[in-house]
Formats: structure tokens, sequence, C-alpha cells
């Protein structure tokens, strides 16, 4: 994240000082760093596609595999999305692996066990998403607490609610029907997912980059204190993006439960990393040093082909766990040259 | 260089050679000359005051003899040698003690661990603090203060004046050769000054050299043996205190006695003002920051705030505008209360505040001068239609309308804020709230870092939103600008309002008087 922002705006050269762009004037080392900053994770995207394609010329480049690589990409995007709105301003959440346990949990058991429709469940677990992110939102935005303690404590007390809700037992009985065709059916030939992440995209993208509240998020980010000044609800504000995060979570919960027809304890705790990965990747992407939902939309693609294509090479699993890292750090400090330069 | 007189050093005589001299110190920031051939000589037990308007180098001086600041040419001699103060551990080992005008304390530690903190603990076996000599230590070092304070205390746990007395204790542990006291006995009770003033002449008796910088003129005729007044970076009178009566010395410190400059001819006066209040402020308090502070705003007004740095001017207008919370008092605004918690209050009452910092408070760095034009009115550029999206076209088009009104120095409205200079930032935090259709216009140190040209224009600005029937507040630590531009001045010392000026009777000595407690 952004906590640099300073030392960029301290080195101003005499063109800068006269008001001139500082583009007029560029060293080829500064050139190659813009380039590197601004494009570098497309590079290595559309590099990795070539590699993986000409090393499984048979399995890697067919629609079937496109297909298979969007449908696992989509929950992780549109976790990931969520996450991008409060990195936006700054903030941090570490409680949607519970929610996205939670949510699962909640509407599987309520179908299962205590005999829900689907719809009923299906809208308790968007609330169950909702309340977490608006409690996380009040607790850190309203009453100061720090951001990565309290939604890491909301974590614990979530999957206790989770594990209150389904006895900590694995669930595959008694899932509607209707529940299941969100994650397993299709549409124009791609999974429901990929539409549905498709559509959240869309709307993500337009908040952040089209609306007054978007444009508000990124001055939060870019300095709180301005933002509060120039009358912005900063605080409210803050408190949506955990709302958002909640919704977000929750809609994973529901989507990777209903393409599976079932709940096993703590789903959501494999998405951690990746979300946080992908957000960052793709703040190193078309606007360097910015979160931005496109970027982060890259990011998922990004680490979805790495997946599959580093498992289709049959490497051992110690290998995937080294690329993956590696690529994973990389790409972060990619992003922050990104923002040195700009 | 173009110094017309030779600068004076600051002769101090007395039997003993000087501990420390300082010679054609040079310290240049962009735009300003913070030091111009500063020279002067400190001799062994003697209380030299420091005095100076706000600007006028005082605090470079410190900082030069602190070790925190590398004076651009010149050279500094500690007892007839040549030296080069490294940094702040460097001045101590040189006999050099400061205590800062701002609390530099540490409040999570105990009052004798901030008092011996960088000074070398006492140790036992080497390694371990040892606490009762710690303990020890500081109760003397206190008790020669006065202050019944409690060694085990928490800093955090005091009153500001007691933290104040904590650093000054600091000072004194530190067994220098020269004391400089920045401001010592702002909040301070009358006993703990007399204290204060005790200790001095101790200290004195046991050939240190004290540097004493007060905005109390009192006490620079009861303490000091000799007075050294600055402006503009150099040293402009020194010489015996008793020579000296204190009309003198204001005439000394704005440099009244000689030929003032021309004022500016001010064009909001009593006959441009109008009848009507528009805001008034009654009692607004907030403990050991602003004390009670009532004054009241009419239509057509440009009321200066003036004050000394830290005397509580940003801290009063920020109440006003809901950025900190204020304990009691009220706000009134065409006579009627209005409850203000946030800036977003105080903007839907009319009130804006454009704020001191301009890189922390005013202004986002990382956006384009188009995002931050807009950002206080985004809703006034929005597109045809149900939703809040702003229409890009119509924001760049304003943009680029202030930007012309302002004469704002930048290539296009999309480039990132950071690469302007500062003073074209400050235009962009006015640009902001150019049209915001506010009644009460607050600007905090506008002209900051700004060129002669872009200061005159600020005051321009300033003058035609109070000749359009708007309230306008200037707070500046210029006080020639305040007289330039203010049809009346109010004074604030140590958080509270202490003077009132109006018309013809706003005078830069008239402030200078008043700022300075006489």
């Amino acid at each position: 994240m952004a906590v640099d922002k300073q030392a960029g705006g301290v080195a101003r050269g005499p063109d800068e000082a006269a008001g001139r762009p500082a583009s007029a004037r560029r060293s080829g080392r500064e050139t190659a760093e813009m380039i590197l900053a601004k494009y570098g994770v497309l590079i290595a995207f559309v590099v990795m596609i070539v590699v993986f394609s000409i090393a499984r010329s048979g399995s890697f480049p067919t629609w079937e595999n496109a297909k298979s690589i969007l449908t696992a990409a989509a929950p992780m995007f549109v976790i990931a999305g969520g996450l991008t709105v409060i990195l936006v301003m700054q903030d941090f959440d570490l409680s949607f692996g519970a929610v996205i346990g939670l949510a699962a949990g909640a509407a599987v058991a309520l179908m299962a066990n205590d005999g829900w429709s689907w719809p009923m469940a299906l809208i308790a677990a968007l609330l169950f998403g909702i309340a977490a992110g608006a409690v996380n939102g009040f607790l850190i935005s309203y009453l100061g607490g720090p951001s990565f303690l309290i939604t890491l404590a909301m974590g614990t007390v979530l999957t206790g609610v989770e594990f209150a809700l389904t006895d900590q037992k694995t669930i595959f009985s008694g899932v509607a029907r209707g529940y299941t065709d969100i994650g397993q059916n299709s549409f124009l030939g791609l999974n429901n997912m990929v539409w549905i992440a498709a559509v959240i995209a869309v709307i993500l993208w337009a908040l952040l980059d089209r609306t007054e509240v978007g444009r508000y998020m990124y001055a939060i980010g870019g300095n709180p204190e301005a933002a509060r000044l120039a009358g912005i609800r900063t605080r409210f504000l803050r408190l949506l993006g955990f709302v958002v995060v909640g919704l977000a979570a929750a809609v994973v919960g529901v989507l990777i439960s209903s393409q599976s027809g079932a709940y096993s304890p703590s789903p959501g705790l494999s998405f951690l990393l990746p979300a946080f990965a992908a957000a960052f990747l793709g703040s190193a992407v078309f606007r360097p040093g910015e979160f931005n939902i496109p970027g982060t939309v890259i990011g998922v693609l990004f680490l979805g082909v790495i997946q599959t294509g580093l498992t289709m090479l049959n490497l051992e699993t110690y290998v995937i766990n080294l690329v993956q890292g590696g690529v994973l750090i990389s790409a972060v400090l990619l992003s922050r040259l990104g923002q040195r330069v700009s | 260089m173009t110094t017309t007189s030779l600068p004076r050093p600051v002769e101090v005589a007395t039997g003993h050679e000087p501990f420390l001299v300082m010679r054609d110190l040079v310290k240049r920031y962009p735009g300003v000359l913070a030091l111009d051939h500063f020279g002067g000589a400190i001799r062994a037990g003697v209380v030299l005051g420091l005095l100076g308007k706000n600007g006028a180098g005082k605090s470079t001086v410190i900082k030069v003899l602190a070790g925190a600041l590398k004076p651009d040419s010149g050279e500094i001699l500690i007892d007839g040698e040549p030296i080069a103060i490294h940094g702040p551990h460097h001045a101590t080992q040189l006999g050099i003690a400061v205590v800062h005008q701002e609390l530099a304390d540490v409040p999570n530690l105990s009052v004798a661990e901030n008092v011996k903190l960088g000074l070398g603990y006492p140790t036992k076996a080497r390694i371990f603090v040892d606490r009762k000599g710690l303990r020890r230590k500081t109760r003397d070092t206190l008790e020669m203060l006065g202050a019944g304070l409690d060694p085990d205390a928490l800093v955090s746990s005091l009153s500001i004046a007691q933290r104040r007395l904590v650093m000054l204790a600091r000072g004194l542990a530190a067994n220098a050769r020269l004391l400089i006291l920045d401001e010592p006995t702002a909040s301070l009770t009358d006993a703990e000054i007399d204290h204060l003033h005790g200790i001095v002449r101790m200290l004195q008796e046991r050939d240190v050299s004290v540097v004493y910088i007060t905005h109390r003129l009192d006490e620079i005729f009861e303490i000091t043996d000799h007075v050294a007044v600055m402006r503009d970076g150099r040293v402009v009178h020194s010489g015996r205190t008793e020579e000296l009566t204190k009309q003198g010395l204001i005439e000394h410190i704005t440099g009244s006695a000689e030929a003032a400059p021309e004022r500016r001819e001010r064009r909001v006066t009593s006959q441009t003002v109008g009848d009507e209040e528009l805001l008034r402020v009654e009692g607004l308090t907030q403990p050991d920051i602003v004390e009670d502070a009532s004054f009241s705003l009419r239509r057509g007004e440009l009321l200066g705030i003036a004050g000394l740095l830290g005397a509580g001017r940003s801290e009063l207008v920020r109440l006003i505008y809901g950025a900190d919370p204020y304990a009691s008092g009220g706000i009134f605004m065409h006579g009627r209360e209005v409850a203000i918690g946030s800036p977003r209050d105080a903007l839907r009452a009319g009130i804006v505040l454009l704020p001191e910092d301009r890189r922390l408070q005013g202004n986002i760095v990382d956006f384009s001068v188009r995002k931050n034009i807009t950002l206080p009115n985004l809703a006034r550029h929005r597109t045809r239609g149900p939703l809040p999206v702003p229409h890009n076209g119509r924001e760049r088009e304003y943009a680029r309308s202030v930007i012309e009104r302002l004469d704002i120095k930048v290539a296009n409205e999309e480039h990132p804020l950071r690469h302007l200079s500062g003073g074209n930032q400050q235009k962009v935090v006015l640009a902001k709230w150019l049209d915001s259709g506010a009644d009460i216009f607050i600007f905090d140190e506008p002209t900051h870092g700004v060129d002669v040209d872009g200061k005159e224009e600020t005051y321009r600005l300033m003058e035609e939103l109070a000749l359009a029937g708007k309230g306008v507040i200037f707070i500046s630590s210029e006080f020639t600008e305040l007289v330039g531009a203010c049809n009346r001045v109010i004074v604030m010392r140590e958080g509270r309002l202490v003077g009132e000026l109006e018309g013809e009777a706003v005078s830069d000595a008239a402030l200078v008087e008043r700022c300075y407690a006489a």
C-alpha cells in the first residue's frame, strides 16, 4: 500500500517546479522503469501463456481449458474485486475468509437442517455478509480500531458463528436443486459464475471509476485528512467499503457451495492470500501504484493461469509453491516501482 | 550578497573569553534567506535574550546550534576552535542543550526516563538500568526546578505545563555549558516562572551561558543581560538589556525605527464593511488548546488573526470548521447557533477553511489538478440522469477556467498535483473553494511559501470576497500582511484572545506589542 507517497513528491526537478510535465525529459533508465512498472505484469502474463501453450500444446491452449480457468477464477475475482474497494481507501480486511465460510455454512445449513427454501437461505447468507462487513466497518471506521487486528479477531468470531450453525460437520445432502444450478449451470457456453463475476466486475468498476463515491474513495486513500476537510463523509465511506467486502465474500460463499452442492468447514481460508495477491498484482497494471478493478481482473486471471499451467506441467507441489510465491513477491515489488516512477 | 549594512555581531562584554562564536552563518531555503550572514558571540555566564518576529531566523539559529541543521556557509567556534556540529548527539557532547518550544518527550515513558533520555541512564553492572539511581538523580533535578513531580509518573498522564517542566529538567540534567531555552515559560504559572528564573540565575553563577527566547518582554528585562534582535535572518540590534526601554525594544523588533516599508493600501475599510453579523463565536474552549475564545465577524469584513507560532490560531479555526472537537462554547451563524461536529457540518452552515498545510491537509498530491479542484463540489459536475456520476468533460472545463482565473502554472489540468510548485499547490487549495457559495472563508497562512506576486494576488482575492459581502478570516504570521489587508485584527496568545485592533489602530508595532505579552 502507498506508504511513501510523500517520498515521491519531494523529489521535484526544475522541470516540474516550473509546471512543465516531468515526462518531457526522461532518461533511458527511467523510461525502462516506467515501461516495466506499467506493463511488467501484462508482459509476464503473456509470456506465461505462451510458455505454457508451447510446453503443453495439446491441453493448455484449448477452449475447454480456458473455460475451466475462467470458472475457477470467477469466485476469486468476486472477493478480490470487493477487496480492491477497501484497498483503494488504504483499509485492510482479513476476515473475508471467515465470511465466505459463514455464508456457505449458513446457506447450506438453513436449507439442509432447517428446511428453508433456497432463495430465503441465499438471502440470509448475503445478509450475514453485509452484517459482518457493517460490524467490521463500525469498529474500525467509527470506533477507530486497527483494521488488521479487528478483522483478524472478527474472522475468529465469524468462524465461531459458522460452526454454531453447522456443528462443524460436512453437509452434502439436502441442498436444493435450484441452489446448485447457480454454480453448476452454464449460459452461452460459460458457467453462470463467470457471468456473475463479470457483472460484479462491471458494477465495481463503475462504482470506483465512474461515480462520485468512487472518486471520494480514491481521495480517502490519497489523503484522508484532506478528504475529510473537503467535506467527504470519510467514516461512512470506509464503513461502506467493509460492507462491500462482506457482501462479496458472502456471494463467494454462495457460489462455491452451490458449485459443490455441499458444505465443508472453513472453505474460505484458501482465498485469503490469492485475493490479496490478485489485487496487488492488479495495482501494478494499467495505473501503477493504484488499486483498480481492471487490474484486479488481470491479477486474478494471472494467478489462475499460473496455477493451471504449473499443474499441467506435472511439477512437484514444492516447485509450484516456490514459483507462485516468487511471482507474487516480484509483482508486488513491481507495483511499488510503479508508485515511485509515476 | 546584497546586504547593505554589515551585520553587527552580538557584542557581549564580560571578562570571559566567548564560549561560542558564530561567524557569517548563511542558510538559504528556496526563496528565503533564513540566515543572512548571522554572527554572534556568547560568553560564559551570560543570559542572552534572542528576539524577533516569526520568521526572523531565531529557530534557524537554534537548529544550527542544536546540530539539527547545517548552515550553507559560515563557521562556529567553540573555545576558539572551529567546529562542525554533526548532529543533536554531538551538540550535547559539545555542551549545548536545547529545550525546544514544542514538546519533544516520549509520553509512554516515565518522568525520570524522559529526563535522562539520551543522556545516558545510570547503570548497575554496566548493563542494567539503575532505577533507584535514576529516580534519585531525577528527583534532584526536579527539586531544583521546584516541580513537585513524581519521577515514576508516566509523562502521558501529565498536563502540558508539567510536560514542559520535564523538558526543562532534561535541559538542566544535560549539565550543559550553553542552555538554549525556546519559549520555556509558555503555559507555566507565575510561581513556576519565578523558579525558572532563579535557576537561570544560579546557572549563570556557575558560568553556564543561556540563550533565552520568550515572547514576554517583561521577562527579557527581568532575566537577560544582553539582547540580540533579529530581522530577516540578520542581527539588527544587540546590546545590554539595561540600556533599552520596552518601547525601544519593540521598535527594534518591528524595524519601525528605521524606514518602514510603505503600507499597502487597504481596500476593505470601515466604509465597505456591513453591519450584519455573519459569524459569532462564544466562549469556544478545548482545554490546553483554545481557551474561552469569543469574537464576531460582520458581512464584508476581512478579519486578521495574529499571534506567534503556537498561539492557537490554526487550532481555533479548526474548532470552528469542525476539524477538531471542542469541549464547550458555541458557534452562531446569522445569529442562530449551529451544531458543528465535522467539516461537513461547517460546509453546510456556509463556512469553508483553507487549511494551513497544503500537502497534508489541503490537497491530494496523487490526484490530478482537475480532481483536486472539483473534489468539494463534485456533485455540481454530474452527467445528466439520476446517478451521481461526474461528467469529466464538464469538470475539465471548470478546472480550466479556474486555472486561468488564478493563473495556476500547469501545462494542463490532468497533471498530478505533486508536480506543481508550492505556490501553485496553494492556489489549487484556493481554487477548490472559490465557487463554494459559502458565507465565511477562513484562510490559514495562505501566503506561506508563495512569492511576492502570488501574495498580492491572494490579498486581492480575499479582498474581493469581502467586498462581495462575504466574511473573511485571514491567519498570518507576517504582521505586515495583516496590517496591509485587514480592517480588523484579533490577537491570540497561548490559546486566548488577548487583543483586538481596528482600522488605523492596526499597525505592525501594535501587533508586536500585543503578541509579545508586555
